[in-house]
């Protein structure tokens, strides 16, 4: 790289504010979260400073540099790849303690390292200290207080990440380790320095390895590496010195570290026993055995108080302008003269398919907003928390739960997020549950079927959806349980942080990527799924048919009335609908607008005019229930399916998975629809 | 003629639509409406 580039990585735990940091430099969109997993892979953003071209790498947030987990993987592949020129070792100063265990190691690779010390302010706040003067030099490393958030000390930690570029060695280390070593020496080069014994192992390795692997960059860390059996480097270099590697050392060189962080914490933070009694009074409840879940399904409920009632009057605005958007295309079609056809395809097509997905906007808005809110304040980090109990019963591991939270806003980050899980085995148990989190396209379904046809009761409706979502989840978890009595021992390592105030311009980033991405969905996906369901609906063996009964999609719609009649969907227009629905689950809602001509559906007259032609067919209110229950478990959408596909690595996977959802949404509409007509009729 | 410029606009805007999703698809993007990721690929 020439000297006008530089490539700086950032890496810290999860949850330090890294990403958020990450954003900060580069003004980039990514998605911070408060919990592991978000950044799977590592992501680049480039920014112009001091006249040169500066590559930002945001890699996952990890707690150590070991070979277990995918994370951990990534970031030290890339830092061994002396890709990056700076590290930037972001470190949550309010979790000091937990945090130096990531320093220590990245010290160990030999590259140079800028500590940012984040989140000052609630340090400050707690009423602690850190001091700023000792810390570098116990470390060996300039250390920059900023503030993520509030874009403080940003110029500053650059500033020093550019001038200590090829600056390998430590900054001048003063500290002498509380035991008495014969490597006392060692202190001038490292910071880390273990017990005589480890010392002399490595001292006798390092020699071995410069004969054996004359290219290799850092001795010392390999050696160390090797003495903690490292399954990477012990295949990758492998030393025949059974008298030295003897027997593994890991937990040695582990508890080492930490009784040097012991060292560190005891001298540069003062104060430590000051909690933040706010969040540990909120804790007790919020992640209460006992409490937990039902506050949990309790903010849930709120959320959708709001979906509805915030949305709803938001949404009346916008059917408002769709109205006036198809009475004006509809009176300049006709005074152009463009035909029959045209208009129904302009009209009824496209503005009655897209127009009536983009009227839900607000209601997603909302949906996003709450969520946002939520996340960022540090309440889903609980919810994953006081899951973990109900996750361990079924064989799978707390960190199970958090991809099914990320799946009500959408299943395909979901689905990636199962990336954290270490055991093959979960991963694919989680992959095969997380469809059945109900995601915000199916919200659509539900708000309309639900105002349609339970205009007293559409938010408990809605919200029975998606407790009916959760509780398959876990009941086919529980399923496969006893199917595969294998447990893995998959701990969920979540940082419980601190509970703040949600910060405007992260939740404003979530919430217009999210409007952003729903209003592009609309306008690619939608609008051609729209345009093929018209024309399947409007030509026939005949050509064009002004009675969609005789089109080519009432035949298809015919053959597959038998597989929906046993669920109480045996309408050819419904079935259309539903495979339609396979390419995003919004089609669900634009196929039966365009299906029944209505141009605005969510607006009060068009539900009137739409339940009216529904109840035509003799389609009632029990069997929106079944449409709704059979729309939030069948078939995931195409974009669901080719990330399984993708993060399975597996056609048959994908297909497996597809026909699993399909069937078990058959069965559970089953089961409602005949139990229901048993009580009801 | 009014007939034919519509049926042309339809066509442009659905020629758009399939090159986004093409475009979205090539990157690995699952097109979900949700990426974290800020180049649109899902990586």
């Amino acid at each position: 790289m020439s000297d006008n580039e530089m490539t700086i990585g950032f890496i810290g735990n999860p949850n330090c504010g890294k990403t958020t940091l990450f954003n900060a430099y580069t003004g980039a969109n990514l998605k911070v979260a408060n919990w592991p997993g978000v950044t799977v892979e590592k992501v680049e953003g480039v920014m112009r400073d001091h006249d040169m071209t500066i590559h930002l790498v945001d890699l996952p947030g990890t707690y150590s540099l070991t070979s277990y987990t995918m994370e951990e993987m990534v970031s030290r592949q890339f830092i061994l790849s002396g890709e990056v020129d700076v590290i930037i070792n972001v470190v949550d100063a309010s979790a000091l303690e937990r945090s130096l265990y990531l320093t220590l190691q990245l010290l160990e690779l030999g590259r140079p390292v800028v500590m940012a010390l984040n989140m000052m302010d609630i340090v400050e706040k707690r009423g602690m200290e850190i001091d700023l003067h000792r810390l570098p030099e116990m470390l060996g490393i300039p250390v920059i207080p900023v503030s993520a958030r509030q874009r403080r000390g940003l110029d500053i930690l650059l500033h020093a990440a550019i001038h200590h570029r090829g600056h390998e060695a430590p900054d001048r280390l003063i500290h002498e380790h509380r035991h008495a070593s014969r490597h006392q020496h060692d202190h001038d080069e490292y910071a880390m320095v273990y017990s005589d014994v480890i010392e002399d192992k490595i001292d006798q390795l390092i020699p071995a390895l410069m004969l054996r692997y004359p290219d290799m960059t850092n001795f010392r860390w390999h050696a160390i590496k090797l003495l903690e059996g490292d399954r990477e480097i012990t295949e990758k270099y492998p030393v025949d010195m059974p008298q030295v590697l003897d027997r593994s050392y890991e937990s040695d060189i582990i508890n080492q570290k930490y009784d040097f962080i012991g060292e560190i914490i005891d001298e540069v933070l003062l104060h430590k026993e000051q909690q933040d009694m706010l969040t540990e009074r909120a804790d007790r409840l919020l992640t209460s055995k006992v409490w937990g879940i039902p506050v949990f399904l309790g903010i849930m409920a709120v959320t959708f108080f709001l979906t509805f009632t915030v949305g709803d009057w938001l949404k009346g605005y916008l059917e408002i302008a769709i109205g006036w958007l198809s009475d004006g295309v509809t009176a300049a079609l006709a005074a152009a003269d463009a035909g029959d056809v045209v208009t129904s395809l302009v009209v009824d097509g496209i503005i009655g398919g897209v127009g009536t997905i983009v009227t839900f906007l607000p209601n997603i808005l909302i949906l996003f907003l709450c969520l946002a809110l939520l996340e960022d304040s540090g309440y889903m980090a609980r919810v994953a928390y006081v899951m973990e109990g109900i996750m361990s019963k079924l064989g799978l591991s707390g960190k199970a739960f958090i991809p099914m939270l990320l799946g009500f806003g959408c299943t395909v980050p979901a689905i990636m997020a199962s990336r954290a899980l270490e055991s093959k085995r979960d991963r694919f148990k989680v992959m095969l549950v997380t469809p059945f989190m109900s995601c915000n396209a199916r919200l659509t379904i539900y708000i309309l079927f639900s105002e349609m046809f339970f205009p007293d009761n559409a938010m408990v409706v809605a919200y029975s959806m998606y407790l009916i979502g959760i509780v398959v989840a876990i009941a086919v978890s529980a399923v496969i349980h006893v199917i595969d009595r294998k447990n893995t021992a998959n701990y969920l390592m979540i940082e419980l942080p601190e509970y703040k105030l949600p910060d405007g311009r992260t939740v404003a980033i979530y919430v217009w990527e999210k409007v952003k991405d729903y209003l592009e969905k609309a306008g690619t996906t939608i609008f051609l799924a729209t345009l093929i369901i018209w024309a399947l609906l409007n030509f026939g063996p005949g050509g064009y048919c002004s009675d969609m009964s005789d089109s080519f999609g009432a035949v298809l719609g015919r053959l597959l009335v038998p597989f929906f009649e046993p669920i109480g969907l045996g309408f050819w227009q419904i079935a259309v609908a539903l495979i339609a629905g396979i390419s995003a689950k919004e089609v669900v809602v634009s196929s039966c607008a365009v299906l029944f001509g209505i141009v605005n559906a969510s607006s009060a007259e068009g539900m009137s005019a739409f339940a009216a032609a529904l109840e035509s067919i003799g389609f009632g209110q029990f069997n929106a229930f079944c449409l709704m229950v059979f729309c939030l478990l069948y078939i995931p959408c195409a974009a669901a399916l080719g990330t399984i596909r993708k993060e399975a690595n597996s056609w048959g996977w994908m297909w497996f998975t597809a026909f699993f959802q399909l069937t078990t949404a058959w069965l559970v509409t089953f089961a409602v629809y005949q139990i229901g007509s048993a009580i009801l009729f | 003629m009014p007939t034919v410029i519509v049926l042309a606009v339809i066509a442009v805007c659905a020629a758009l639509a399939i090159r986004r999703l093409r475009t979205r698809r090539r990157k690995g993007c699952g097109d979900c409406g949700s990426c974290p990721y800020r180049d649109g690929g899902c990586h």
